[in-house]
């Protein structure tokens, strides 16, 4: 049984999941996703740790390829083109698809080096280029007047929360069009925390934003859409305001109303 | 439970003596290696240290101790060393990025292969000598040449050179390498740019120090036919050559006492390679740590 997708309001799709199945070597992961992820919208996924919410998003720009035992069955449709298609170009994927990691993983090389990475990688070379991407890009991840007098300084020694804008910014500094976080303050302080919110709920005006969380007030706070997975299986998935308020199935209830998880 | 105090007092006492035991067998330990080592040292520097002059290290080998010299043997080494290092290192490391990065599935031919470098690193050096005796002397028609030793050499030094490879892009964490894929890197990218730079510290001292027990080997060199005898210097890869331990090896086997004492500075001369050598692997790895921003 796939739950039926109804959006709020008239909003393009830019994911489109449909019969998604997922394993790690004989363990299933996902089951039967079906869901859709709206352009320009905050979606959050919730559930217990375990339930399969970040190996979804991984699938989303194909960085579980890299994983030795992984396999999937399914179709992603992004933008209307299935992401797995033996014609796609898994690179493409994920120049298109950003992402944001757990644990922040700067680079160990110097700010300015952490945020040229992806746009030498595709081939600028122009300095002045490189300097206004970079400047553009710490500007819109709010890191910007923190480090500005030390971008030749190595990214290790900035605080937690800082790391994480940084691979934020790193990660708009290719472009992409969609940004998928993954659990993205589950290592940082409860300010470093606010300060992300802020920021990803100002991204939406320009991205496509997909947030794993397994904080449900995370989730209340900044998505737009919320869909909550238990042992691989997408339970719900609606409105924000709809799953927390009014949700349909009492699994769905009993998780938000922290009964288990 | 709650221990009582009597109780407590004798286990702490217990501990503490026991923790006292162990410190001393341990650094017992560390005693008799030092000091098992300090007497070799000392014991070949009083024997040779008058023998180290300028004339020793600039003379060929002769028939007259007191005219004898290292010269031939010093450059033979130096320069098979060199060429070891270059056929060795570019395909122990390419061959350790391979298993770590490209063969990751595990299935039983890698596992055949990994079984296979680690017993390669256990056979022993002799055996490497009568390989390159039949392939590069005889077969490949290379002679008693630098570059038949440097070949048997890197094959000898080759799974040391993959094995602490390994390990150091092991070392290297799963984070860096997703963060970069996640931007759009290719796996050749990846490993260009984020794993090698901060395993090479790392590759770079195993590397070094597995080169720096090349020096030191004289049995496949006595089978693949080093002379002892050069009295000139190897002009091409392919001259005839000798290195220091079987100059070494020669001199000790000699009856009159001067050689003797020809061996033993030898010995010192040979030491002062290796401790230059282990010098260059902190060295470097120092520099390219502080590149690295960790």
């Amino acid at each position: 049984m796939s739950p039926v997708v109804e959006l709020k309001e008239e909003q393009p799709i830019a994911f489109g999941i449909q019969d998604l199945n997922a394993w790690y070597g004989s363990f299933q992961a996902l089951k039967n996703i079906s869901m859709s992820i709206p352009e320009k919208r905050i979606t959050a996924i919730i559930g217990p740790s375990g339930c399969g919410k970040s190996t979804l998003i991984r699938c989303l720009n194909r960085i579980n390829d890299l994983i030795p035992d992984f396999r999937l069955e399914g179709q992603i449709y992004f933008k209307g083109k299935e992401i797995n298609d033996p014609s796609v170009d898994p690179i493409e994927v994920r120049l298109r698809i950003g992402m944001v990691f757990q644990k922040p993983n700067p680079f160990p090389k110097s700010i300015y080096d952490n945020i040229a990475y992806g746009p030498r990688l595709i081939g600028v070379k122009n300095g002045s280029r490189l300097d206004g991407i970079v400047e553009e890009s710490l500007k819109k991840a709010a890191i910007w007047n923190e480090v500005k007098d030390s971008l030749r300084k190595s990214a290790l020694a900035l605080s937690g929360g800082q790391q994480q804008r940084l691979c934020i910014a790193r990660t708009l500094a290719v472009d992409p069009e969609v940004l998928l976080l993954d659990e993205p303050c589950s290592a940082l302080d409860p300010i470093a925390t606010g300060k992300i919110e802020e920021l990803i709920y100002r991204l939406k005006e320009e991205y496509t934003v997909a947030i794993v969380t397994h904080n449900m007030q995370q989730a209340a706070r900044v998505s737009n859409y919320t869909g909550f997975l238990l042992m691989g299986e997408l339970v719900e998935f609606g409105p924000t305001e709809k799953i927390f308020t009014n949700p349909a199935d009492s699994r769905t209830e009993e998780y938000i109303t922290g009964r288990f998880g | 439970m709650k221990l009582e105090g009597m109780h407590l007092q004798r286990m702490l006492r217990g501990q503490k003596r026991s923790e006292r035991v162990f410190k001393i067998v341990a650094g017992g330990a560390l005693l008799f290696a030092l000091v098992a080592l300090a007497i070799l040292i000392i014991d070949v520097f009083l024997d040779g240290f008058r023998r180290l002059d300028w004339q020793f290290l600039t003379s060929f080998p002769s028939r007259k101790p007191e005219r004898a010299g290292v010269l031939s043997a010093l450059v033979g080494t130096v320069y098979m060393m060199g060429l070891t290092a270059l056929l060795a290192f570019p395909i122990g490391v390419g061959a350790a990025i391979y298993l770590e990065e490209y063969a990751r599935k595990k299935n039983w031919f890698s596992r055949l292969i990994e079984v296979n470098i680690a017993n390669l690193a256990g056979v022993p050096s002799i055996l490497y000598g009568l390989l390159g005796l039949e392939l590069f002397v005889r077969m490949m028609g290379l002679g008693r040449s630098v570059l038949a030793g440097a070949l048997t050499m890197a094959l000898l030094v080759l799974p040391i050179v993959i094995i602490a490879s390994r390990e150091a892009i092991r070392v290297v964490s799963p984070a860096i390498k997703e963060g970069s894929f996640a931007l759009g890197a290719s796996r050749w990218q990846t490993i260009w740019y984020q794993v090698l730079p901060i395993a090479f510290p790392g590759i770079l001292t195993g590397s070094i120090l597995a080169f720096s027990r090349v020096i030191g080997e004289a049995a496949p060199m006595i089978t693949i036919g080093a002379l002892a005898f050069i009295a000139f210097l190897p002009d091409s890869p392919l001259s005839p050559f000798t290195v220091l331990p079987i100059q070494i090896f020669n001199w000790v086997s000699r009856p009159q006492k001067g050689f003797f004492t020809c061996a033993a500075a030898g010995i010192l001369i040979l030491l002062a390679v290796l401790l230059m050598m282990n010098a260059a692997a902190v060295f470097l790895r120092q520099r390219y740590q502080k590149r690295l921003y960790l």
